[in-house]
């Protein structure tokens, strides 16, 4: 607080922040800094409230305590820095609408009540299709996609937003090998620019691969850091608690991976 | 509301008479179908996107506890000292907060984490219903408001609650002693005072005017004081409130597309966008209760949901598009409501059903059951639900027709494609004279000797395979036909390998 000029260094700040349903606790006391221009992991076990830490910083549930900033500004005078991808399975994909309307959605916010997008809203979504590589899926109805290709059309509904932080939750989930390559190589150039990009992650194995920052969170925040000071064997542990069957000494993360919820994370195969 | 309904009859009036207006209108069918097309229009729009937010039950709780919102307000009204009144707009607001009301209890129920949501919905419609119930039968017994008109409405009798405008000769005709039109009588001052009768000598008289004094100007015609009737119109009362509603329902949908569509689709991005998504869901709700109360006197509160809903349904089979629903939603509506007319008046498209009675009696026993007449709003809602099995039958995607008629289509075309791969993966092996013989084919396949034919002859009519020397030999076209179908239907790494398996 007395820092309030150093502060706007931070992409995003969390301060003492409390959430919690019907008085029960989902996220307590967690502090987190972003510096800009990171690629940061989140990463802990189901119902640790990672979801909840995103919903949160978007003002999308009341907080019970502490302070939120997005570049030195409270949530609703940051609303244009940010970008946002939901849990795929949070949206009823039988919706009748085409992928083209689902990625120009993620530029109503810009267009503003009553007016219609345009042609202009038409090719800025027809270009982040094109980025995702499903600009050939424009026209189809979101009913007729595969797993992996209903995360393109969210990624590029989040890419349209052209944000300074992405919020993403699970864009990993149940997508092969080559969507996951894509979307890692989005990611990587979205950081590229300058921009930040927080992501809700349950793979502990691409980690290091994927990401220079990690938080390792249940309820509280057990470590956030660079992979290297962060992504140890000790704060996993501590994240994951007594789930975590026989961590060897070589490595801690691959071990841990073994012991998830097989039907959770059973990876789908998906021809794209 | 006055000022409105003279509004839209002016406009009508630029393309009719008003003798055929009033002649259109003294039509009950005309006035039903009118009301309830406009019931149809006003209810599917709102239900579009309760469908879509998985929320028809809603539409059925509300349409049920706005009757609360009903008697409050006419217990308010009573207790003002005004006389209570189904056209107050006093309603329309008592309507608008039981919606909220039922919606925000449910809600409540639900985030106390006691019960699931449809439950939170069961638990919290029937304790606001039953409360109504309870108030109607307290205090205000004696008013209209019976269970009849509750549960299926009168839309068979809007035509007669009408609100008179007068358009010629409408000032009143005041009459004074002076006027040329003022007649006079005599009459005995004292004779009631002084028990006298008229013929009594000591009865007095005076000279009095018999029609002085003021006239409306319907009475003056009646009394022939003008010389001509006053021009009037006499227009249903239902049609501008289901009107103003459905016009409502156009607007705000109309304005707000993209943002229903939005929150409807994904509300943690609309809330994130800044777009407010319970302020847009709690106005959705207030617009359904406002479409429910007034449609309440024209189909009653129970069928209404039908409106909501089954139009919307059969939309949805026969198209994927919003924009599209939209517009299909009310023209089933309507469509529902003017076939569901001449039902109910005993009339399915042109067909007497009295004479199918009579005929069926003459048959069956029907003890004299052999008039044909029910309620319309509820041969509305039946039609409503005709045209949706009609749909779901002919709906060239998700229609029962279609998807007999594809399943059948595939398994001929497999059965194609069994018979192909075995002629294709023993051609030119060790074992083809045996595997490939036309005596013995069908043992291979392991298929009866009639199916073998069939198949057989309808290959050898695309060509994909001939006869010689008594044996079955794949053609070229066959060839590309079987690899065309493992490229389309097998993953690639399995093609090959299961065109090789199939067949012994
Ligand atoms: N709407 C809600 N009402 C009540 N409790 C909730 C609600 N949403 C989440 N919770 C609870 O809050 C806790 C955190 O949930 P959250 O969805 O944030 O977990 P998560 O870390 O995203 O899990 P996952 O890996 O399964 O997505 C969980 O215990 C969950 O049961
Ligand atoms: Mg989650």
């Amino acid at each position: 607080m007395t820092e309030q000029g150093k502060s706007c260094n931070w992409a995003l700040e969390i301060n003492d922040l409390t959430v919690a349903y019907n008085s029960k606790p989902a996220l307590w006391d967690v502090d987190l800094r972003v510096p800009e221009g990171v690629l940061l992991a989140i990463v802990g076990p189901n119902g640790a409230g990672k979801s909840t830490l995103i919903k949160a910083t978007l003002d999308l549930i009341p907080r019970a305590a502490g302070s939120i900033r997005i570049y030195g500004k409270p949530y609703r005078q940051a609303r244009n820095l940010v970008g946002y991808v939901p849990q795929r399975g949070s949206v009823d994909w039988d919706f009748p609408t085409s992928v083209l309307d689902v990625t120009m959605m993620g530029l109503y916010g810009k267009i503003g009540w009553f007016k219609r997008p345009g042609k202009k809203e038409r090719e800025l979504a027809m270009s982040a299709l094109e980025q995702v590589g499903i600009a050939h899926l424009a026209h189809r109805q979101i009913s007729q996609l595969s797993g992996g290709q209903q995360q393109r059309t969210f990624l590029a509904r989040a890419l349209v937003q052209d944000a300074q932080v992405y919020f993403m939750d699970e864009p990993f989930a149940a997508v092969d090998a080559v969507t996951e390559r894509a979307i890692v190589n989005i990611l990587k150039e979205l950081r590229e620019r300058g921009k930040t990009v927080i992501v809700v992650h349950h793979d502990l194995q691409t980690v290091r691969d994927y990401f220079d920052w990690v938080a390792l969170l249940n309820v509280e925040m057990v470590a956030v850091g660079t992979v290297y000071e962060a992504f140890t064997n000790d704060n996993l542990r501590k994240t994951y608690g007594g789930r975590i069957a026989g961590i060897g000494a070589a490595s801690g993360a691959i071990d841990v991976t073994s012991t998830r919820d097989s039907a959770e994370y059973a990876e789908v195969g998906d021809a794209v | 509301m006055l000022i409105i309904e003279r509004m839209i009859i002016d406009i009508l009036l630029n393309f009719t008479s008003i003798e055929q207006l009033n002649t259109f209108m003294a039509q009950p069918r005309n006035v039903a179908i009118i009301v309830g097309a406009l019931v149809a229009i006003a209810a599917a729009l709102p239900g579009v996107f309760l469908l879509l937010r998985k929320m028809a039950l809603t539409s059925d709780a509300i349409s049920h506890t706005v009757l609360l919102g009903i008697v409050v307000a006419f217990m308010i009204m009573v207790g003002l000292g005004a006389n209570p009144d189904l056209n107050s707009p006093l309603l329309l607001i008592g309507a608008a907060a039981a919606g909220v009301v039922t919606v925000m209890l449910t809600e409540a129920i639900y985030r106390s984490g006691l019960v699931k949501a449809d439950a939170a919905l069961g638990l919290a419609f029937p304790f606001l219903f039953a409360l109504a119930i309870i108030l109607i039968s307290h205090y205000v017994d004696n008013v209209h408001l019976d269970e009849d008109a509750v549960l299926v409405g009168e839309i068979g009798v809007a035509y007669a609650n009408i609100n008179v405008h007068c358009y010629e000769q409408c000032d009143s005709i005041t009459i004074t002693p002076d006027d040329a039109r003022a007649e006079f009588g005599r009459r005995c001052t004292n004779c009631s005072a002084g028990g006298l009768s008229p013929r009594d000598p000591e009865a007095e008289f005076e000279t009095y005017c018999i029609n002085c004094g003021t006239h409306t100007a319907a009475e003056a015609w009646r009394e022939r004081l003008i010389d001509s009737p006053p021009v009037q119109v006499r227009w249903p009362r239902a049609i501008t409130t289901m009107g103003l509603i459905a016009l409502v329902n156009i607007i705000f949908i109309t304005l707000f597309y993209k943002e229903l569509k939005l929150v409807s689709f994904d509300e943690a991005l609309a809330g994130a966008l800044g777009f407010r998504p319970t302020v847009l869901h709690y106005t959705l709700m207030i617009l359904v209760s406002l479409t429910a109360v007034a449609a309440f006197d024209a189909v009653g509160s129970i069928l209404v949901v039908a409106f909501f809903i089954i139009p919307v349904a059969t939309a949805y089979l026969l198209t994927d598009r919003l924009s599209l629903i939209i517009i299909l939603s009310p023209i089933f509506g309507i469509a529902g409501v003017y076939w569901g007319y001449d039902l109910a008046r005993g009339y399915f498209w042109g067909l007497p059903l009295d004479g199918v009675l009579q005929w069926l009696d003459s048959i069956i026993e029907l003890n004299g059951y052999t008039t044909w007449n029910t309620s319309i709003s509820a041969a509305m809602v039946l039609m409503l639900a005709a045209i949706f099995v009609v749909v779901w039958m002919m709906s060239p995607r998700y229609g029962l027709i279609a998807t007999i008629i594809n399943r059948r289509l595939r398994r001929l075309q497999f059965e194609d494609q069994m018979l192909l791969v075995h002629l294709y993966n023993h051609l030119g092996g060790e074992r083809e004279a045996e595997e490939l013989a036309l005596e013995t084919l069908h043992q291979h396949l392991q298929w009866p000797r009639m199916k073998l034919e069939r198949v057989l002859a309808r290959v050898r009519l695309r060509q994909l395979a001939k006869i010689q020397h008594g044996q079955v030999y794949i053609t070229q076209a066959g060839i590309e036909a079987v690899r065309n179908f493992a490229e389309q239907n097998l993953p690639v790494e399995h093609q090959e390998q299961i065109i090789r398996a199939v067949g012994d």
